[in-house]
């Protein structure tokens, strides 16, 4: 596979939450917000950078029989980096964050790709891999949080570190009656189903459409 | 075999040692910055929450969920109410929070100094709206003692253990203070 293909598959072809089905708990918990979708994505995206990059440096080195512990090991410090830094100079965020910073260490995205791609391969596509993967989440994040956040709360939250710096889009008659349970787990839950569905049967109109060119 | 298992032992233990030294390297930058923030935050929320009353010497809580307590005092030097730091339970963990009262026990203002609540849900504890639905109650007024006492109870929905959290923590509060009196 080309460098090109490694960046670019985790965006839509391999997505990590539509197509893969991995880090499901931050993207039911923390689509709530627009901001926070962003917050979440740039965490992981650094982690997942950081991680893919040591274990595929080090992939000659660690034996299989101790490979999760080492990776948890390499995973779990690059959290507590990310953690510690944005504690001490960008306490906003850190804050804003709250209990999805330290779970990042649980989320399956980043140990998915430890053990499936980077152990595997070189350290420049490990990093691509990394990136396409990082975006393609934050996107996928994004975009739950775009449509809960519309329809559930009818705002759209750009920028929320306190309540003097905010940029909050307020939508006329959405925010007056919105669909509050988009806002709550089971209306995260109910619209990911739906958004899964349709990335199935895009998935399969486009395998249908390449047969049919082919 | 034994040769195997110390170069697997000694592999994960050299991993471990060098997180631990970048970690600690990590820590040594970021401490004293975490420290001062902390210590910032502290001092604005008790002047944020004294409510242009003026403080007075910082003395020891009851030894469980109240910190410290600081009384507060009017121009004349009369003793007007109490400000407590409180350490609660909410869905993420820990929050601690700050909250005055007079010496009735009713709620003058309240907020929350750190907290791991979920974004968007259990986190609207910080907004300042969220508290005012406490305040001035305590005193003749109870405090709610769930989301179902409020006029409108779905604007808490969705994060009813940090409800429970952070109206018990001002409960208990109210309680503390009225135990010491306007002495």
């Amino acid at each position: 596979m080309s460098h090109r293909s490694e960046l670019t598959k985790g965006i839509l072809k391999e997505n990590p939450t539509f197509i893969i089905m991995l880090g499901m708990c931050p993207t039911l918990g923390v689509t709530t917000q627009v901001f926070n979708a962003f917050g979440m994505g740039a965490s992981v995206l650094f982690v997942l950078l950081g991680s893919n990059i040591f274990i595929s440096a080090l992939r000659k080195v660690i034996p299989d029989s101790i490979r999760i512990p080492a990776y948890i090991v390499v995973i779990a410090s690059f959290v507590t980096i990310v953690e510690m830094v944005l504690h001490a100079f960008v306490p906003a965020v850190f804050s804003a964050l709250g209990v999805y910073l330290p779970l990042i260490v649980v989320n399956c995205i980043i140990l998915g790709r430890a053990e499936a791609f980077a152990n595997k391969n070189t350290v420049l596509d490990s990093a691509l891999d990394a990136i396409g993967m990082g975006i393609g989440f934050t996107l996928a994040l994004s975009l739950i949080a775009a449509i809960r956040e519309i329809f559930g709360n009818g705002t759209i939250t750009l920028f929320n570190l306190s309540e003097t710096q905010r940029l909050v889009i307020t939508l006329p008659g959405l925010s007056e009656s919105p669909i509050r349970v988009l806002t709550l787990a089971a209306g995260a839950l109910l619209l990911m189903g739906y958004l899964k569905a349709f990335f199935i049967w895009n998935g399969e109109r486009l395998a249908r459409k390449r047969g049919g060119k082919a | 075999m034994i040769k195997h298992y110390l170069k697997v032992a000694f592999i994960l233990f050299a991993i471990c040692a060098v997180a631990a030294i970048l970690l600690a390297l990590v820590n040594e930058i970021t401490a004293p910055r975490i420290a001062y923030n902390t210590e910032q935050t502290t001092i604005a929320t008790l002047e944020a929450v004294s409510g242009g009353y003026s403080q007075g010497e910082r003395r020891e809580g009851n030894g469980s969920d109240i910190s410290y307590v600081v009384p507060l005092y009017d121009d004349s030097g009369v003793l007007v109410g109490y400000i407590l730091e409180i350490v609660t339970s909410g869905y993420g963990g820990e929050i601690v929070m700050a909250a005055s009262y007079l010496t009735d026990g009713s709620v003058l203002q309240s907020k929350v100094m750190s907290d791991n609540e979920t974004p968007g849900l259990g986190k609207n504890a910080e907004e300042s709206w969220y508290m005012d639905l406490f305040k001035g109650l305590g005193g003749e007024r109870p405090l709610p003692e769930s989301k179902n006492d409020l006029a409108d109870p779905s604007v808490v929905s969705g994060a009813s253990v940090t409800f429970g959290g952070v109206s018990g923590a001002l409960r208990s509060g109210s309680a503390y203070v009225k135990s010491l009196g306007g002495v």
